[in-house]
């Protein structure tokens, strides 16, 4: 068992309550109920569920979250993500596919940017502070 | 300067006794030779050592009786040598060698690294590591300062020292778990030479952690069972002062 690339790891079919802070790198794969923070990156696979706000530089979602999202860096929601909850974030990518359901705000406005993908599924008022660039430009 | 505890047992032959006495003494290295037995223990030996104001104990063995005497010396100034005789390759990483003509040589250039050790029960200590003996995936519940984690684990090892993680800080130990999963995909993987992570491995970092099971289990170093669940498993505050290879 090895594994250099993430301080902390989930795994499929291990669920965590509680509040789980490191300043690694942590990566989800099995179920969380309660609050994730990390200084460096954080991976919400595939198989994750996530119930509880999150916060780190970057974060890349996979599954699904219930919660608020935070993303000092960026946030990317990959074609399998789930997020039902508002999320902040310096640097926003949603690719196709992904489900959001909530409200977004973009951190240092004048360099943010947002990449919204096709066929997107966005089921709530998503207004970006001041994103002049265009909302819904294609990557 | 040198209380050599020799663990006879761990020797392949006889004539091993005297072929390591001899190498020490060719090295300059010499001391008194002890021999733990049923009258007197390993720790009560680190304690005659200890009164005779010897500042080096030397473990002439394996884990067992490094991990004793470590035990012993934790917090202490005198220093921790280790001649290996069929020792872990995770201890045999930690001094630098698993031969035992290169343990003696380490001890010639005395080396100290400080390292804390890990604690479990009242008086059982490990450099290494310590695992759950479990026979079949079972129910496990590791309780950590600020969340619990729940699964069907086939496998829990607490590691102080491994040579293939990347310690966060000395104070940390490396919990690994592997939980029942589903291989999915993992298969075409295998068969492209992958050498994938299970998907039901987890890998946590604490100070401190405590381990329950629905029946008591064994918590086995190399083996060897020293203490049940639930237990609580910590990094040590103090550290010990271990003799490694001179690098």
């Amino acid at each position: 068992m090895e594994n250099n690339t993430f301080d902390t790891v989930i795994g499929l079919n291990v669920s965590l309550k509680g509040n789980l802070y490191n300043k690694g790198s942590i990566q989800v794969n099995g179920t969380i109920e309660g609050e994730i923070k990390s200084d460096e990156n954080l991976t919400i696979g595939e198989t994750a569920v996530v119930k509880g706000p999150i916060f780190a530089k970057t974060i890349d979602i996979s599954g699904e979250i219930s919660g608020t999202v935070e993303a000092s860096e960026q946030l990317e929601i990959t074609p399998t993500g789930k997020v039902y909850g508002d999320i902040k974030a310096k640097t926003l990518i949603i690719k196709q596919g992904a489900i959001f359901v909530g409200s977004s705000t973009m951190t240092e406005a004048s360099k943010a940017k947002v990449v919204i993908e096709d066929k997107v599924e966005i089921k709530d008022a998503v207004t970006p502070s001041s994103d002049k660039s265009g909302f819904f430009g294609k990557k | 300067m040198y209380y050599y505890i020799f663990d006879i047992k761990k020797c392949k032959k006889k004539s091993q006794v005297e072929d390591i006495k001899r190498y020490i003494s060719a090295l300059g290295i010499s001391g008194e030779f002890t021999y733990p037995s049923a009258a007197q223990t390993v720790e009560e030996l680190v304690d005659l050592g200890l009164s005779k104001k010897y500042n080096t104990i030397v473990a002439i063995g394996g884990d067992d009786i490094a991990n004793t005497i470590a035990g012993k010396l934790c917090g202490r100034p005198e220093a921790l040598g280790i001649i290996p005789l069929d020792i872990s390759p995770e201890l045999g990483a930690v001094i630098g060698t698993n031969n035992w003509k290169d343990g003696c040589e380490n001890l010639r250039y005395r080396k100290i690294t400080e390292m804390r050790i890990g604690q479990t029960g009242k008086d059982q200590y490990f450099i290494t590591n310590i695992e759950l003996d479990l026979k079949q995936p079972t129910d496990v519940t590791i309780e950590f300062r600020d969340y619990i984690v729940q699964s069907k684990a086939s496998k829990l090892v607490v590691s102080n020292f491994s040579p293939s993680l990347k310690k966060i800080g000395p104070e940390f130990l490396d919990i690994e778990m592997t939980s029942l999963a589903d291989h999915k995909g993992s298969s075409l993987a295998s068969f492209f030479g992958f050498k994938k992570r299970p998907d039901g491995y987890s890998i946590f970092r604490a100070r401190s952690l405590r381990v329950f099971t629905k029946s008591q289990i064994a918590l086995c170093v190399n083996d060897r069972p020293v203490a049940k669940t639930p237990q609580m498993i910590e990094s040590t505050d103090e550290v010990i002062r271990i003799i490694t290879q001179k690098s």
